[in-house]
């Protein structure tokens, strides 16, 4: 977020309130106050593509507007009318018909011989898990499976705590490197993966997942994932090969406890 | 020895002056405290007991797991990372504002903190606040005594801001660094590939890099002339960089300029690498002569660490690659720095390598090696093959070049532990200076061999790396993940007709609307007003 962006646009909207300005205008500041929140005041920036989809919202919701009352109607054919007709628009009339087309030739220009654009490939991110999984040749159901460590937290603190440091020289002998220190997916080897590692700290990710789909995804990793996941550019390894399910586990009780977030519970049915 | 009594000696007086002004405390206002402090420590900032120890909390949660609780740096991440973490016991700091041999000053440690070393394991922590900051830095301090005693009192030295920059203090500042030998380790296109280079190790015997020059961004002490003019007049302690005072003072400049001169501001790391059309296949015995003119891109490359075999530190950090395509034939010139040439030796995409290797035996070497990727099938779409060397379903094609025996192999990967030599058909030619490799493949273009490379198209495109000074083979290398190769269209469309052609429509759309409006309108606007 760019506060000041924002903060920027809120105060012009308000002013809008005083200058009362005509309906064509104002929906044509509106259009550019969005448009400026979207491309600036988002961090990280949204792609384009999404931009794009947003402002053919926005158009649509102030046309709809504008044409919902006569009046407003007619408040905007009036002044396009007085643009074409009206003698004191003449210069800017005649400006208009200049540069226009100038401006629609150079973008047809420059879209032939700009740089060529990757193709961008959609995923999903959070696939649905596997009823279940085949862990080293034992069958582990995602739907009834709970962290073995998990109810120490509440019978016995300590041990929990002892697994909690179990799962920490995990994270930092084997996640540290992608995930980063910080477990903002941004350790020293993120530069080099595309979708960019896992951001734990985001409140979207672990905490809205239950443990069982975290077990699934370290154990089985980017070759694990459904075929609606595809392609497989997601670098997260197979753990399965590296860690014991217990390991698995404890480092999932300490990416939790680090960041201080709680896991998704199961809604039971009774 | 007298080191250590008369810190020990200093540490026993400002705790007692601690003591002293705990009392004051008690006594006096608070403006007097502060007096009583500053006058106290003797010009040393240990922090308060609290400070100390709400860094301490800080410390446990954010750095023990690599510095270890003691300070000492942990064994394991010792054994993990290169460099190895900070053994912040032996008060020995790399990032300074002070002489060589001397201790930082806070704002030095807490600088340390806040931007971490780029392209190491410690990050930047823009999430702590500064007061966080200033209680780690506190508590950073209490791991070695020397900081309570005479050599905690630091004096920094003053960095002039930097004078304007010209090739003439490039010029100069070429020999100053031939004068000051930093050649030596640095090499001579400052790649980082010295006669000494290799034999670097830090204060700890862990073995480490001499830096690559060519590659500001990943200067630890900061890329910007000021950061340069740092670094080699306090020297990086603990690491073999010494501290340098060049003079006139005018030379220490020169030197900033040029080593500044020898990388771009950023990265800049690519995506997509455009192959470009040329009419005839190139001459392999040429070399980079053919690409001359082609702008390259530049691939970050990471350690695999997702098959057994992991490469926690590879030894090669990005790689620069151009590609042509003649009617019959498609060519890439790949280039990176590396620190020395491993000729002898063994290599191969499928040499075992164990996932830890302790104690290597340092009887078998392994060569340098790298090789391009492209899925098998390019017309699979949206669905690309593991990029570890394929998978069971899609498998990739591995153009593999050895570069010990300056020979190119086609292998066929279904997984990282199912390569199969599928052929002959590729050229190759190897050359290794100054630092640098280059290495060109070039491959019939044919459809039969999957290697169309259609015009206009998109195609998966992946790199790996080997090092063998850091016995890398098989699993245990450098690797990208996908990214795109764009073969260029032989014959562009010009743009200038469809430009001609919209800008016309739409001047007439203009001229047709206003003329529409006026016939309709223009009579009633007198009455519009």
């Amino acid at each position: 977020m760019n506060i000041l962006v924002i903060l920027a646009v809120v105060v012009v909207m308000f002013g809008l309130r005083f200058l009362k300005p005509n309906a064509l205008a104002w929906a044509a500041i509106w259009w550019i106050g969005v448009y400026l929140v979207f491309r600036y005041g988002v961090d990280p920036p949204m792609p384009t593509s999404i931009l794009g989809m947003f402002m053919f919202i926005i158009s649509l919701v102030l046309v709809a507007y504008v044409t919902a009352a006569n009046d407003r109607i007619r408040e905007v054919a009036d002044t396009l009318i007085a643009f074409f007709v009206n003698p004191e628009y003449k210069v800017a009339l005649g400006l208009t018909l200049v540069l226009l087309p100038l401006l629609v030739a150079f973008q047809v220009y420059s879209g032939m011989s700009g740089q060529p654009q990757a193709p961008l490939l959609a995923r999903t991110i959070h696939p649905p898990p596997p009823g279940s999984i085949s862990y080293q040749g034992k069958q582990i159901d995602l739907l009834t499976v709970h962290n073995p460590f998990r109810g120490l937290e509440q019978s016995d603190p300590t041990v929990f705590e002892a697994h909690v440091a179990g799962g920490r020289a995990v994270y930092y002998q084997n996640c540290v490197y992608c995930h980063g220190d910080n477990m903002e997916g941004d350790g020293f080897f993120a530069h080099g993966f595309n979708p960019i590692p896992a951001n734990f700290q985001d409140p979207t990710t672990i905490a809205m997942l239950q443990e069982s789909y975290l077990f699934w995804r370290i154990a089985k990793g980017a070759p694990g994932l459904p075929s609606e996941s595809t392609p497989w550019l997601s670098a997260m390894p197979a753990w399965e090969t590296f860690l014991s399910e217990e390991e698995i586990w404890e480092v999932i009780l300490f990416i939790y406890d680090y960041t201080e977030q709680r896991p998704r519970v199961s809604e039971e049915v009774h | 020895m007298t080191t250590i009594s008369v810190s020990a000696m200093t540490k026993k007086l400002v705790s007692a002056m601690t003591t002293l002004s705990v009392s004051a405390m008690i006594l006096a206002s608070t403006s007097m405290f502060v007096l009583v402090e500053t006058v106290s420590a003797q010009n040393v900032d240990l922090g308060t007991e609290a400070q100390r120890e709400a860094g301490r909390q800080i410390y446990e949660l954010k750095c023990a797991h690599c510095h270890a609780s003691d300070g000492a740096g942990d064994p394991v991440m010792s054994t993990l990372l290169r460099p190895a973490p900070r053994d912040f016991t032996a008060s020995t700091f790399k990032f300074r504002t002070t002489a060589s041999g001397e201790l930082p000053s806070d704002e030095d440690i807490k600088q340390s903190i806040r931007n971490g070393m780029p392209y190491t394991a410690m990050p930047p922590w823009p999430s702590l606040s500064e007061k966080e900051v200033t209680n780690l830095m506190y508590f950073i301090k209490t791991f070695s005594t020397d900081f309570a005693g005479v050599f905690g009192e630091v004096v920094p030295l003053e960095m002039p801001d930097p004078p304007g920059m010209s090739d003439e203090s490039i010029t100069r500042g070429r020999e100053v660094y031939v004068e000051n030998q930093c050649a030596d380790c640095h090499g001579d296109q400052g790649r980082g590939d010295g006669k000494s280079a290799p034999t670097l190790e830090d204060s700890w015997n862990y073995p480490i890099r001499a830096a690559d020059l060519t590659k500001r961004w990943a200067f630890r002490g900061g890329s910007s002339r000021s950061d340069i003019f740092r670094t080699f007049t306090t020297g990086l302690d603990g690491s073999p960089m010494p501290s340098f005072d060049i003079q006139p003072e005018e030379d220490q400049w020169n030197l900033v300029d040029y080593v500044y001169s020898l990388s771009r501001d950023n990265a800049g790391y690519g995506t997509v690498v455009t192959a470009h059309t040329v009419s005839d296949p190139i001459d392999l015995s040429a070399g980079a002569a053919s690409f001359d003119g082609i702008k390259p891109v530049l691939f970050p490359i990471v350690g695999q660490i997702i098959e057994p075999g992991r490469a926690f530190f590879p030894g090669v950090n990005a790689v620069e690659v151009r590609a042509l395509v003649s009617p019959s034939t498609v060519s890439f010139m790949l280039q990176w720095n590396d620190m020395s040439a491993d000729r002898a030796g063994k290599t191969g995409p499928s040499l075992p390598a164990p996932d830890r290797e302790a104690e290597p035996d340092t009887s078998i070497t392994y060569a340098d090696a790298v090789a391009i990727q492209f899925p098998t099938d390019v017309s699979a779409g949206a669905e690309q093959p593991y990029f570890i060397f394929g998978d069971r379903k899609l498998s990739a094609d591995i153009w593999f070049a050895d570069l010990a025996t300056s020979s190119a192999t086609h292998y066929v990967g279904s997984g990282a532990d199912r390569i199969e030599v599928s052929g002959p058909d590729l050229a190759m030619s190897a050359t290794f200076d100054a630092g640098q490799w280059t290495v060109i493949f070039s491959r019939a273009r044919t459809e039969e061999n999957h290697a169309a490379f259609k015009e206009g198209t998109f195609v998966p495109i992946a790199f790996s790396v080997w090092d063998g000074f850091s016995r890398e083979r098989g699993s245990r290398r450098g690797l990208t993940t996908w990214y795109y190769l764009y073969v260029d269209v032989a014959e562009k469309p010009s743009p200038v007709l469809p430009m001609m052609a919209w800008g016309f429509a739409t001047l007439l759309l203009g001229l047709g609307t206003t003329f529409l409006v006026r016939r309709k309108f223009g009579n009633t606007e007198s009455d519009r007003g």
